[in-house]
């Protein structure tokens, strides 16, 4: 397994799993390229989405090498089905490692999601049960991939639409035992635990409030759109309140984590997705800093205790 | 971590009751019509999935059914819009349906949607009539335009070892194409009209020419370009792509032909060959062994 550099953080804390934190970014898309090649925006890395760079040739590769000839590219997918009862599809797999080769991404994430059985492929991101029998089938699976990638797995909270009446365990609880009995990390998705729990009817704060923080590598915000009945992840429009609400909840929880915000439909120029991601740097510096000054004030606070006590 | 690719041999069973849900499901997700309002298909969906205080399960499979038509949709659109533009908003509506239940998504990436679409456009028969032919021949073009604009970049043609090679051996010398040239024989400018689309431009539907149309269709510098080809320039191209040698192709493409017109085809290869060579159509000439 590839091994980052020495990503202690400012106060001294160890990086997650070996890993990183590789500071803000966003999701490198076709439209921003003349901007990104022209300008080098200061963003500290790009999320890709693999299945976009698994090709032989032509611009996708070109673009992607301009990329990384600039910046820290980490590798998204959407196609892996970890959850799927079909195999594990090998060719996707060896394309998916021989370009992590190229990309030196230092991990690797996809959803914990199915993507369709019978040799079909729904290019959606399937709910699943979640039952100690799913939850055993996808742990093994999980570490199985990783194990062929030779590179960390993180696997993301999808948002979902739909519940199964064989559920036995929360979607954190579910979540938290794959992490665990794959010894993998998670992309925890903080837009996706909102439009999930109101969805679903659950409260995001005891979702975040579960989530195993040694485990957390990456982090995604996103805007959604609400329809009469339901919340849909569509990727489009700034973060919503609720959502920086659960983020801050979630740094104050993690500390610094990789973080980055994901626009795909409707993609405004890059200004505008780049203002979202400077709102999340400004969040996390500020609970930094906060955290800092309560620290130095207890450090305080004790060396006083120390001279009046003999 | 081993990167062991007997991993596969780890790979877990199933459990039933996975299959199960997921075999169902798949099959619901890709259901032209919604479930909500299918009485007997709402009770099966109802075993599987608990619905919520505002959607019943019927409704919240119907999310994942009208994303997979929407989404699908989407991308067909992207990269055949010059099908679109012929048949109409509506009709391409139908055809995409048609199609992804003819051939439902099987791959990875997006990017191969398309893979059986020329195929299924043959033996479709809603495209209206008086726009068949040339909706045939542009689905043609367009899945040629998604081969070409990722396919694998071709080993550059090495000018010093063409330098070499003594004037006798071209003529059993082989031409090596690179594979990410589509040639294509229609018989519509379809590929000006797709041009004519993508850069807004008025875009009037192309009569069918009698003569016919041959392209190839390439990538320079990672940017894609049509070459319009002569009948005898394809046919030669044609020879080549068999293995050929570079003289009995150059013979075949003049059989029948006058002393005259045979002269003017004799000026037009070298001109021909200087210009592929240039596109980066020919990869590599193989000398047959002494």
């Amino acid at each position: 397994m590839k091994q980052g550099p020495d990503t202690s953080d400012a106060r001294g804390r160890p990086p997650r799993m070996g890993l990183p934190n590789l500071g803000f970014g966003l999701g490198l898309r076709t439209v921003h390229y003349a901007h990104v090649f022209e300008h080098h925006p200061a963003v500290d890395w790009f999320e890709v989405i693999s299945e976009n760079f698994m090709v032989e040739g032509g611009r996708p590769i070109e673009n992607l090498d301009k990329a990384l000839s600039r910046y820290p590219i980490v590798q998204h997918g959407v196609s892996l089905s970890i959850g799927s009862t079909a195999p594990l599809d090998w060719d996707y797999l060896a394309k998916l490692k021989k370009l992590t080769r190229k990309t030196k991404t230092p991990w690797v994430s996809d959803h914990l999601c199915w993507t369709g059985v019978h040799g079909q492929n729904l290019h959606d991101l399937l709910p699943l049960p979640y039952t100690e029998e799913t939850l055993k089938h996808v742990a093994a699976r999980a570490r199985i991939v990783q194990d062929f990638l030779e590179t960390r797995l993180l696997l993301e909270n999808a948002s979902s639409y739909l519940t199964y009446t064989d559920s036995a365990l929360t979607e954190w609880d579910f979540l938290n035992a794959i992490a665990d009995e794959a010894d993998i990390g998670l992309l925890f998705d903080v837009n996706n635990v909102y439009v999930s729990s109101q969805n679903h009817g659950f409260d995001p704060n005891e979702y975040i409030d579960a989530v195993p923080v040694h485990r957390v590598v990456q982090i995604h915000l996103a805007g959604h759109t609400r329809f009469d009945k339901y919340i849909l992840d569509t990727h489009t429009g700034e973060v919503a309140s609720p959502v920086w609400d659960l983020y801050r909840r979630t740094i104050e929880r993690t500390g610094p984590v990789s973080t980055m915000v994901e626009w795909d439909d409707e993609i405004p120029p890059f200004d505008v997705v780049w203002d979202e991601v400077k709102k999340a740097r400004a969040l996390c510096e500020e609970i930094e800093q906060r955290r800092a000054k309560a620290e130095k004030t207890g450090a305080n606070d004790a060396a006083s205790r120390q001279v009046v006590t003999p | 971590m081993n990167g062991d690719r007997d991993s596969r041999a780890r790979e877990p069973v199933a459990p039933p009751s996975l299959l199960r849900s997921q075999a169902f499901l798949t099959e619901i997700f890709q259901r032209e019509h919604p479930v909500a309002g299918d009485d007997a298909l709402s009770v099966a969906v109802g075993n599987f999935v608990t619905g919520s205080r505002t959607m019943t399960p019927a409704e919240q499979v119907d999310v994942y059914r009208h994303q997979f038509w929407l989404r699908h949709r989407s991308s067909l659109e992207e990269d055949y819009p010059g099908l679109q533009h012929i048949i109409g908003d509506d009709a391409f509506d139908v055809f995409v349906r048609a199609y992804l239940t003819a051939y439902p998504p099987k791959t990875p990436s997006l990017r191969d949607l398309g893979a059986d679409i020329a195929r299924f456009a043959e033996s479709y028969e809603g495209f209206p009539a008086d726009a068949r032919a040339l909706a045939l021949d542009m689905v043609r073009y367009e899945l040629a335009w998604v081969d070409v604009f990722d396919g694998p970049d071709p080993t550059p043609l090495d000018a010093a070892l063409i330098a070499r090679i003594p004037p006798e051996a071209w003529s059993t010398a082989r031409i090596r194409l690179n594979p990410c040239v589509a040639r294509l024989s229609l018989e519509h400018d379809v590929h000006r009209l797709r041009y004519a689309i993508k850069a807004g431009e008025p875009s009037e539907l192309p009569p069918r020419k009698a003569e016919g149309v041959r392209l190839a269709l390439y990538r320079a510098r990672n940017v894609l370009h049509f070459e319009e080809l002569t009948p005898d320039g394809f046919a030669l191209l044609q020879a080549l792509d068999e293995g050929v040698p570079l003289v009995p192709a150059c013979e075949r493409i003049t059989v029948g032909k006058s002393d005259e017109a045979i002269g003017v085809l004799n000026a037009s290869i070298g001109t021909w060959f200087s210009a592929w060579a240039r596109f980066g159509f020919i990869t590599a000439i193989e000398l047959a062994e002494v």
